[in-house]
């Protein structure tokens, strides 16, 4: 096992390494002399070339570009990201504190979608072939059909506007204090996110489920006598579920990506409307951060993923 | 024996079995469903002009926001625009967002794959590694990160698509030429002393074409679902082109989101529609390429 986890690390790493050098090509590229984001326009203006010149090498901008890379990277990993271009806040600021309100909404949409997807996807799997399981087939091509936002715009339009249920946007009111109060304001962006997702899971455990009672085990607990739902659910569901959980786990960071429009349209204060306001705003290095962000986050869960699965199945380590 | 060798020279025990792929196709109803909304959508995009007399960019401030009526089948938008003649040349353009980046993706995809598959050795484990690097990245961040330094534009849109879209088709071309790799024609030929890349393109490529298919036909509805999301955003093709997602943009204020639905419901019915046909005609063409896969 030790060996197998030292083997994976020795494969994230370089990985990580060749990511956060094409970000930094990416910030470099940057149109604009990164002086001008360091001192002030009034003293930019009264400076001579000389002194720039100075400056550029007291902050070390003369330096080849490896050591600037360097230097870079060593300050990332001390927690130190550089500075939105438009606020001047810093940029580990303001991931961490959108941070929280993309959780919740993604957990909230993982919990939603594997929960149906897959009690979905193992009844269809127990009637194989069935008007059920033939329906919820094509349910699930409708549900990756119509583009996500469109259906978040036609819930906003009945749930919101025509029944007034719900709010239609916003995380939060004057005055909320608890998760309680603002429950409502969660329900619509995460059953969006949710339903456009259950249609994979529902999918996965389908085929899960399939492969589990093909199994000879299954053979044996009927011909143990035991009754149809037993066999079905301990011997049968337990089994087909781990890799269903397992792929949730690894799609909780990929979830940053798929929230990006849904947060846009419910004006949810998280990560993926940040997000879409640096890339308009040409805030290329709160853009490039996020992006890291994102990338090192999934890459660290597919390698937990990974030993995840070789602990719980051994054959998998010894490949 | 000898009829068999006959049949074979003329070419004709190749076409039987095209056509029992093309057949077992056609007996899937919700494929041939799907190739009819297709080619309604397609054909009605491409020949918009003999369907509506209006011109899509023609602002006409008289009739602004009127509802569905006769004379403009889908109504009209702010600017008086003919909705219907928008979602008409809007598709030409989305359709083609969606085709072009799915294609560009599996041109560059499939030629590095088949040969890299073939050869492997530092080529195919560099290009591996590259591949991950770009699939390691959520899809919707990528794109945007691109847009943000590339900028808006069409063919900036198509290039993106490729980029992020080759990795995938050429993760699927590699497993599939390795797989081939192992069958004794291909011994055979390297005996002969072909080169690699006849060997590759000419001999080995054309049995992995059908999964290549389908991987391209599930691409373009991907790519046109990105495309409109993108635009909705306003980052994806400038909002001054119709595009579907452009279309669907007006929607982000609230009272045309209330008020005008005409606007907006039915290009997304549309958009729902055409790449619900093209899943459909995917799905139908993997289970006839490829019986392996039905599930």
């Amino acid at each position: 096992m030790l060996t197998y986890t030292l083997r994976k690390l020795l494969m994230l790493i370089p990985m990580l390494l060749v990511i956060t050098f094409l970000i930094y090509v990416g910030l470099e590229l940057t149109p604009g002399d990164a002086v001008s984001y360091m001192v002030g326009p009034d003293a930019l203006a009264n400076m001579s070339q000389e002194k720039l010149n100075e400056l550029r090498e007291a902050l070390g901008l003369n330096d080849p570009f490896i050591v600037r890379y360097l230097r870079w990277l060593g300050r990332a990993l001390r927690g130190d990201f550089g500075y939105s271009l438009t606020s001047g806040v810093p940029i580990k600021d303001i991931v961490f504190s959108r941070l929280p309100a993309t959780l919740e909404l993604s957990v909230a949409a993982l919990l939603f979608s594997t929960l149906l997807g897959s009690i979905l996807g193992m009844a269809s799997a127990l009637k194989k072939g069935s008007i059920m399981d033939v329906s919820l087939t094509v349910a699930g091509m409708i549900g990756v059909s119509i583009p996500q936002f469109f259906f978040a715009l036609v819930s906003i339009l009945i749930f919101s506007f025509k029944l007034g249920w719900l709010p239609s946007g916003g995380r939060t009111m004057p005055g909320y204090t608890t998760f309680l109060d603002r429950l409502p304001h969660l329900i619509l962006p995460a059953l969006v996110l949710g339903i456009t997702m259950t249609a994979g899971v529902m999918r996965y455990s389908r085929s899960s489920m399939l492969d589990a009672l093909s199994k000879d085990y299954i053979k044996t607990a009927r011909s143990k006598g035991l009754p149809e739902w037993r066999v079905n659910l301990l011997h049968g569901f337990r089994v087909a579920l781990t890799p269903v959980v397992v792929l949730v786990g690894f799609r909780l960071p990929m979830l940053i990506g798929g929230s990006v429009v849904v947060e846009q349209i419910f004006q949810w204060p998280g990560i993926g409307k940040e997000f879409v306001a640096a890339v308009r705003g040409q805030n290329l290095p709160l853009v490039m951060m996020i992006a890291l962000f994102t990338v090192t986050a999934v890459l660290v869960a597919s390698f937990l993923v990974d030993l995840i699965t070789a602990l719980l199945d051994p054959r998998i380590r010894l490949e | 024996m000898d009829r068999l060798k006959m049949l074979e020279k003329e070419g004709l025990l190749k076409s039987r079995q095209g056509s029992r792929a093309v057949g077992k196709f056609l007996q899937n109803k919700l494929a041939v469903l799907g190739l009819m909304v297709f080619a309604v959508i397609l054909l009605a995009s491409v020949f918009a002009p003999l369907i509506t007399k209006y011109d899509p960019a023609m602002i006409d401030l008289r009739s602004r926001l009127s509802p569905p009526s006769w004379q403009h089948l889908f109504g009209t938008d702010k600017l008086g625009r003919d909705v219907f003649a928008r979602v008409l040349y809007g598709g030409r353009i989305s359709i083609l967002v969606g085709f072009g980046g799915a294609l560009g993706a599996a041109l560059v995809g499939v030629s590095l794959g088949t040969y890299a598959g073939y050869k492997g050795g530092w080529l195919d484990r560099i290009l591996l590694r590259v591949s991950e690097i770009f699939m390691a990245f959520p899809q919707i961040i990528l794109v945007l990160l691109l847009v943000s330094i590339l900028g808006q534009s069409l063919w900036n849109l198509l290039v993106i698509f490729t980029i992020t879209g080759w990795g995938s088709v050429y993760r699927m071309t590699r497993s599939q030429m390795l797989s081939i790799r192992e069958e004794e024609y291909v011994q055979a030929l390297k005996a002969f002393g072909l080169s690699d890349a006849l060997i590759a393109y000419k001999h080995m490529l054309p049995n992995a074409l059908g999964p290549i298919m389908v991987n391209l036909t599930l691409s373009t509805a991907m790519f046109i679902l990105e495309e409109t999301a993108l635009s909705f955003l306003g980052l994806g093709v400038p909002l001054h082109i119709p595009t579907w997602g452009n279309i669907l943009n007006a929607a982000q204020d609230l009272t045309i989101l209330q008020e005008a639905w005409w606007i907006w419901v039915p290009v997304g019915i549309v958009i729902s529609a055409f790449v619900l046909s093209i899943n459909f005609i995917g799905d139908g063409l993997r289970d006839a390429v490829d019986p392996t896969q039905q599930g």
